[in-house]
């Protein structure tokens, strides 16, 4: 039976923990043997929404296990734009690939195309709801940072409402437990309640609070993230929250030198570039991390061991 | 009425031979019920007896329905469960009560809501049955596929 990648919520802490594993094995596999794996299968990268890293990422991993890439990055010149429905686009897909990854504005897209085909199926980022492979890379840098991601006191900043990176990730830590969490973001862009009623029972605890500074001197980790404005209904609530948070050297000056930010990029005003230089930022590492991580989900749902 | 019916007060609404009485219907939701059962093309020549705010020792008042049919599928047992928790289902059979259980709430509910979030590929995409999976053993339930929780409240029901 296939196997697909779609939301946090369909994956045990030991399937994580698994995933963890296989990517430090993939790590430290010689290039010239990772080439060999997926040698003759391709994958297909629909991109209904804009991005760079998360696609670049997967076709990088899947070219670094020797295999092929097809697919789009934009939907104007597909068969979408002439009206095509999903279901009907990942049916004739599936008979061009082995495995599928697709981003899409609309929550609940790569359920959909999952339960539409038979190749594996892997959800790249579905509206503001789940991306799973960039939590399994943030989970996979925080375990290597700190070699444990249980006991760390973790401050999500920025836009807590929309970020899905955010509600994935906050899921999955959850799972580990015992996890302090600071949710730092203007009264608009607030941590959903759902989410928040999710870490009852967990072992996890949290604190809201709009004070950014005190989480850098208390905090291990900073999750920052881009307040997003293609996720704004309304214009002027993006303006009026836009640079609520932005992390420079000056702010880092009383920080504890294990802290450490990460960020799932783009950044734009959040993190002055001159943090890049110091021991705190881990956010380029990060990246570099998601193309091992991706790896692994690619040889884990096409059922291929390293 | 007469006096011994002043005494003795009795539900005035007929016994029906073969068919499912709905027992225990909150008062008030009877008339959702029906619009419910309206719109379900299934019971379209079937003879449906309604009655409203019936005097209830455990409800206070309450609504009952009678429906002459042979058999009712599951999808509308589940859609009457969902309007109303705690409805009492009997089977009728020559008169005789054959079977009575309550309606609970089901674990998913297949094609009988709307999900409320907007953005929702339910809701975006044509012919996308939806599902709902209950997360608990209360009224919340989780969008299979945009995953948002909502109250049962909150769901906008509907036969399929």
């Amino acid at each position: 039976m296939k196997r697909d990648l779609i939301s946090l919520n369909d994956l045990s802490l030991e399937t994580i923990q698994g995933y963890l594993a296989l990517a430090t094995q993939v790590e430290s596999m010689p290039d010239a043997e990772r080439r060999r794996l997926l040698a003759g299968k391709i994958l297909a990268v629909l991109f209904y929404e804009p991005s760079t890293r998360t696609r670049l990422s997967f076709e990088s991993a899947m070219f670094r296990l020797g295999g092929n890439v097809l697919g789009f990055s934009e939907t104007g010149s597909t068969s979408v734009a002439k009206g095509e429905s999903l279901a009907d686009t990942i049916r004739t897909v599936e008979q061009y690939a082995d495995i599928l990854v697709i981003r899409h504005p609309k929550e609940g897209t790569a359920r959909l195309s999952a339960a539409s085909c038979s190749i594996p199926v892997i959800n790249a980022g579905d509206g503001t709801n789940q991306h799973p492979s960039q939590t399994l890379l943030d989970l996979y840098t925080i375990r290597k940072l700190f070699g444990k991601i249980s006991g760390l006191r973790i401050a999500f900043a920025g836009d807590l409402k929309y970020s899905r990176t955010v509600h994935s990730l906050l899921q999955a830590l959850g799972k580990f437990g015992d996890v302090r969490f600071e949710f730092v973001s203007p009264e608009s862009l607030r941590m959903p309640s759902y989410l928040r009623d999710g870490l009852k029972g967990t072992g996890c605890t949290y604190r809201e609070t709009v004070d950014l500074a005190a989480a850098v001197a208390e905090c291990d980790l900073i999750y920052m993230t881009r307040i997003q404005k293609e996720r704004f209904p309304d214009v002027l609530e993006y303006e009026k929250v836009k640079d609520a948070y932005c992390i420079d050297a000056r702010l880092l000056k009383g920080a504890p030198s294990h802290l450490r930010i990460l960020h799932p990029l783009p950044r734009v005003n959040e993190i002055s570039p001159d943090v890049d230089s110091t021991v705190h930022a881990a956010y380029f590492p990060q990246v570099g991390n998601g193309v091992i991580m991706r790896q692994a989900i690619l040889l884990d749902l096409l059922g291929v061991k390293p | 009425m007469s006096s011994d019916n002043k005494k003795n007060p009795v539900l005035h609404i007929p016994k029906i031979e073969n068919g499912f009485v709905f027992d225990h219907i909150p008062a008030g939701l009877g008339p959702r019920v029906l619009e419910m059962l309206r719109s379900y093309t299934g019971l379209k020549d079937a003879v449906v007896t309604v009655g409203l705010n019936y005097r209830s020792g455990k409800l206070g008042s309450k609504d009952m329905l009678k429906i002459e049919l042979l058999d009712l599928p599951d999808s509308f047992l589940h859609l009457i469960a969902l309007i109303g928790p705690g409805i009492t289902i009997k089977k009728i059979v020559g008169f005789e009560v054959v079977g009575k259980y309550p309606l609970e709430l089901p674990e998913a509910i297949d094609n009988l809501a709307r999900c409320r979030n907007p953005n929702c590929v339910t809701n975006t995409e044509r012919h996308v049955p939806t599902r709902f999976e209950r997360t608990g053993t209360g009224s919340r339930y989780r969008c299979s596929y945009c995953e948002r929780v909502f109250d049962l409240k909150e769901l906008e029901l509907r036969l399929p």
